[in-house]
């Protein structure tokens, strides 16, 4: 396990992606077990509706069908919790990539080997895209299971979409944090700055359709990207996921060449 | 500028941070097979001019090269040809020995693994223990096995014997010397004259960010400064001591004379010797006794 950086990054997040996953296998768990009490009480959809329009488009979107396992999922979990959670581990990932061995003073040893410093970053930007890819599979893979025992009647392709979707969200914002780690170097700064921005996008996406002058914005959220073309009813939709792809790729770029050109802290 | 002989080669080199001080005109000419000291006090550049040398931070100006290659385009092939130990030494703490030098092994294409098994009996060092719990001198033990475990051409000590027990800092010593019977050139930074002195060919003195000095360790030694100080068992005069070359500042309170001297003590001590001495203490020279040493011969020659 210790032949390369991705490797070795992999098993020093062994116990870290343990811990997730089974935090994710809950959270399906309770989610899967949630719906045929709700499904079978229409009054909980009444007293949903009766909720503002903003309240409900703030923290489930603008899907109200709480009676279809599609729309209880996109309301209760696809909409906020699940992109959060894969934004809180990739930003988690990325902030520390490089920025944490650099203010540990770890750096040194590992870059006086025969290893290019873009090298060093595209080897953990890897690490990081398997590790979150191996949460959201996870998490398809647990309400997979429970689609299967609660009947919820989910296209397992389709399911798979938007948590891929919400995996490609996650990188989006995990190369945004190891871009700032790698061009200052400070952990806390990275996180601060991913999980910021990933709040504002949050919002901007929630709250456009509902505030007329913000609407025109609305493309400039990488969570339009993710969630709005609904890809657990219609499947990844290609433009919308590229978009994502092509975010990432240009931070992963930001990260290696500002990485290259700079002093490394002592 | 394709001079075999050089290892590395530096031309005024120059570090500059906003109000820190970094390094100015640094010049450096480090031939194949010598140990070569880097001396002077903590905060005096010598960890910026390492840091250079390994392509983790960028001169404001200067060049230099290792090996006749150029360090800002050609570091990664220097860097398979080196073996550096950090000044302020952090590694993983989650691995044990084994486990790290395995990782750095894999990194560098492989390692003799004989070898590093001896290097570690040597140390007296337990590779299978986590990283976490040793101590500082064992930790400094595992940064010297890296660095001298594939055997490199050139090998970059940021303050090697930190943390290390006098016997761990003799089998050091030793180390050096096999390194250089095998044809390896050192280049050390230290803090301590007479560890420079046991190990080194040649040594540059830095201060405030200004080689000040480059000479043979033979030089070093004749133009060291020490203080003397001699316990007679009756009073003596200051008057004889006072002629002898290279003494100076003599001192005599009843039965004890202090001086300080460059260069050999022979003629103070035959001189002595008339007397009936009951003891003779002899200080190692602080650094800045050394450096004091330089800037009288300065001064002196601007006069």
């Amino acid at each position: 396990m210790l032949c390369n950086v991705i490797l070795k990054t992999l098993r020093d997040r062994r116990r870290s992606l343990l811990f997730w996953g089974l935090g994710m296998v809950a959270l399906a768990v309770i989610m899967v077990a949630f719906f045929p009490v709700i499904r079978d009480a229409p009054f909980v959809s009444e007293y949903l509706e009766s909720f503002p329009e903003e309240f409900m488009a703030l923290f489930a979107g603008e899907i109200t069908d709480y009676t279809s396992g599609e729309g209880f999922l996109n309301g209760e979990l696809f909409f906020l919790m699940y992109p959060l959670l894969m934004l809180i581990y990739a930003i988690g990932f990325g902030s520390g990539a490089i920025a944490s061995e650099e203010e540990k003073g770890t750096l040194d040893l590992l870059l006086s080997n025969p290893l290019n410093r873009w090298q060093l970053v595209l080897d953990k930007f890897i690490a990081m895209v398997i590790c979150t890819l191996l949460v959201a599979a996870v998490f398809w893979a647990a309400l997979a299971i429970g689609n299967v025992v609660v009947d919820m009647g989910l296209n397992l392709a389709r399911l798979a979409a938007v948590c891929f979707s919400g995996f490609l969200l996650g990188i989006t914002f995990g190369s945004i944090a190891l871009a700032v780690g790698c061009a200052r170097g400070k952990h806390g700064l990275s996180i601060g700055a991913g999980g910021a921005l990933g709040v504002y996008a949050y919002l901007l996406n929630a709250l456009a359709p509902l505030i007329g002058w913000l609407e025109p914005f609305q493309v400039a959220s990488p969570f339009y990207y993710y969630i709005d073309a609904n890809p657990l009813k219609n499947g990844l939709d290609p433009v919308h996921a590229s978009v994502l792809i092509g975010l990432t790729a240009i931070f992963l770029v930001i990260s290696m060449v500002t990485f290259e050109r700079r002093d490394l802290a002592v | 500028m394709t001079d075999n002989d050089s290892v590395i080669r530096a031309e005024q080199l120059t570090k500059l941070y906003g109000k820190q001080r970094g390094i100015l005109d640094i010049d450096l000419d480090i031939r194949r097979g010598e140990v070569f000291g880097y001396l002077g006090p903590n905060g005096a550049g010598k960890t910026t001019t390492i840091r250079i040398l390994l392509h983790f931070i960028f001169p404001s100006r200067g060049n230099v090269s290792i090996f006749g290659l150029n360090v800002a385009r050609k570091h990664l092939e220097i860097r398979r040809r080196i073996g550096y130990l950090p000044g302020e030494l952090e590694v993983y703490n989650n691995l044990t020995g084994a486990e790290l030098l395995e990782f750095i092994s894999h990194l560098r294409g492989g390692v003799d693994w004989q070898y590093v098994r001896e290097m570690a009996e040597r140390f007296d060092y337990d590779l299978s223990q986590r990283i976490k719990t040793l101590s500082h001198g064992n930790r400094q033990k595992i940064g010297l096995i890296q660095a001298f475990m594939n055997k490199p051409e050139l090998l970059i000590l940021d303050e090697p014997t930190i943390g290390l027990d006098p016997l761990m800092q003799q089998e050091f010593y030793r180390l050096i010397g096999e390194a250089r019977a095998e044809g390896s050139t050192v280049f050390l930074s230290s803090h301590i004259m007479p560890e420079v002195e046991r190990v080194c060919d040649r040594v540059g003195i830095i201060r405030e960010g200004r080689l000040i000095a480059v000479e043979d360790i033979d030089v070093l030694k004749e133009r060291a400064i020490r203080r003397l100080e001699i316990h007679f068992a009756a009073p003596v005069s200051p008057g004889e001591f006072n002629n002898i070359e290279g003494v100076r500042d003599v001192q005599v309170h009843e039965n004890i004379l202090t001086c300080t001297i460059a260069g050999e003590i022979d003629t103070l001590v035959k001189t002595a010797a008339r007397y009936h001495v009951l003891n003779l203490i002899s200080h190692e020279p602080s650094m800045e006794e050394i450096f004091l040493a330089y800037y009288n011969q300065e001064d002196n020659s601007a006069m």
